[in-house]
């Protein structure tokens, strides 16, 4: 350890109590929302039936747990986002790089992506169902619908707002465009490509959920519009919590991704 | 030995056509150092352009060695204002750059661009990222790059502009040595009428577009003095004088 002044250690302490004050109040702020909600909904001033309250959500959690479905329908909705990201993240990669090497095709196809993204997918709903089929391949199709366009965009534009200094620096020591595009647009743009991939999760989970309400016997979104029907408010809530959770862990999984390529790569960012 | 011969070039735009340069001719001896400096607009990164051939002039030839340059050539190297470092590569990988490019990694090259980073003061640094570097040495890595693909002349873009004036004075002694003791032949375009009279043997003034060249002033000075030490010259002044009055 370095001899720091008493200042330095002062501020050190400060920054530590900082952020240990934020998590602190992070966690405390939860714990009143369901203290507070539980309290008015066991106390009848509003009604559980329609507004359920924590401990029933709990309950209602451990009981699907115990006969499996907790289980069974988060892993067909997870299984199913899981695809939708790939594959989405994977064709709109692929997509974009088309796009960036011939630049006649991007300025001809343009116009269509703008309104393709402006598009509200689900609008596409009933057509999926008809030409897919009902079922996971319907609802896979519609998250890979919603993430594709907007992961095309965004990389594209990220290739294309490389530095252009750079791209002569590369023509200059006589580089080919198949190595400028492997050792310089792509390298570049990594962190651009993994910031896209955390939109891509949150957006694949809204494509499933989506796809789940229109048509499905299964999955979370399954469970969640059922509980709504026989008004099991108390399922409606669990299933939010649990996609709640599972969003955030695969959030979580590329933010980690992301930290160690920024470290790996050495941008201070 | 370099020659620009009857070099005229017509920019296209949606606006019109700009004639950017015309009827220029020029040649460059190995192993001297040139400038060209003239006034903004008039052209002098356009040349560095055409003889890299990056673009292509609508009249008259680059000729290098007896041969025609129309694409880019190893024996040519770019050195430009900014060191356009890769951020995630290390110092080494940036360095061979150019050598992998060209399909050159050899062991017996690679060890080369290594000396050079030893010799030139990076040898500690072949592992660290460029953001650990200062201003000054990444431009001096920059210059490593452009060498360890063994051109025979160097074109220098503005390559000090970037640097605030202190760094700017030193890696200019730390470039021209470089440049010097590896016996190359160096063009460098700049606005700074002192880096070029502190620098070369030749400066090519241009005039304005489209641009020819004006006037040619040869420099003379004792050939141990570094650029820092060219400035204390007498004779430093009257150059930047000659040069003063015919941009003025």
């Amino acid at each position: 350890m370095k001899n720091y002044s008493k200042e330095h250690l002062h501020f050190l302490q400060k920054q530590r109590f900082n952020v240990f004050f934020t998590h602190f109040c992070r966690i405390l702020l939860l714990f009143c929302i369901f203290l507070i909600w539980e309290i008015v909904a066991n106390a009848g001033i509003v009604d559980p039936f329609i507004t359920s309250s924590p401990s029933r959500i709990f309950k209602e959690i451990a009981r699907i747990a115990k006969d499996g479905n907790l289980f069974y329908h988060s892993w067909v909705t997870l299984k199913e986002t899981l695809i939708a990201f790939f594959i989405s993240s994977l064709a709109g990669f692929v997509i974009a790089v088309i796009l960036y090497v011939i630049p006649p095709v991007r300025k001809i196809i343009e116009p269509y992506l703008i309104v393709l993204n402006s598009l509200p997918k689900v609008a596409l709903g009933p057509l999926i169902i008809v030409w897919v089929g009902a079922g996971s391949k319907a609802i896979i199709t519609m998250g890979v619908l919603i993430c594709i366009v907007v992961t095309t965009i965004s990389i594209l534009n990220g290739f294309v707002n490389t530095n252009v200094e750079q791209i002569k620096l590369m023509k200059t020591l006589g580089a080919n465009p198949t190595q400028i595009l492997f050792k310089l647009i792509m390298p570049s743009n990594l962190a651009n490509i993994i910031s896209v991939l955390k939109i891509n999760v949150g957006l694949a989970w809204v494509g499933v959920i989506m796809g789940e309400y229109l048509n499905s016997s299964a999955g979370l979104g399954y469970l969640i519009v059922y509980g709504g029907q026989v008004f099991n408010l108390n399922l409606v809530m669990a299933g939010v919590v649990i996609l709640c959770v599972l969003a955030s862990i695969m959030y979580f999984i590329i933010a980690g991704i992301e930290t160690i390529v920024a470290k790996k790569t050495g941008s201070n960012n | 030995m370099l020659k620009l011969d009857n070099i005229s070039l017509i920019y296209h735009s949606k606006l019109g056509e700009t004639q950017a340069l015309k009827n220029l001719s020029l040649s460059v001896n190995d192993g001297e150092f040139v400038s060209i400096v003239g006034p903004s607009g008039c052209g002098k990164s356009t040349i560095l352009n055409i003889i890299s051939g990056l673009i292509k002039t609508s009249s008259g030839s680059v000729i290098l060695d007896g041969q025609v340059v129309s694409k880019p050539n190893s024996k040519i190297g770019y050195m430009f204002q900014r060191d356009n470092l890769f951020e995630w590569l290390n110092i080494l990988s940036n360095v061979k750059l150019g050598l992998v490019v060209q399909k050159k990694a050899t062991k017996e090259n690679v060890s080369y661009a290594k000396n050079l980073l030893a010799k030139y003061g990076l040898g500690d640094f072949t592992n660290h990222h460029p953001s650990n570097l200062s201003g000054g040495m990444r431009q001096r890595v920059a210059l490593i790059r452009t060498l360890a693909t063994k051109p025979e002349i160097l074109l220098l873009d503005e390559p000090f502009s970037a640097l605030d004036y202190q760094t700017r004075l030193i890696v200019q002694d730390d470039v021209y040595k470089i440049i010097r003791d590896e016996h190359k032949t160096a063009i460098l375009v700049t606005h700074d009428i002192g880096e070029a009279v502190a620098m070369s043997d030749k400066i090519f003034i241009l005039s304005k577009r489209p641009g020819t060249i004006k006037k040619i002033v040869t420099t003379n000075f004792d050939s141990n003095l570094t650029p820092f030490e060219r400035r204390k010259q007498a004779n430093f002044n009257t150059y930047f004088d000659e040069i003063w009055e015919e941009l003025a």
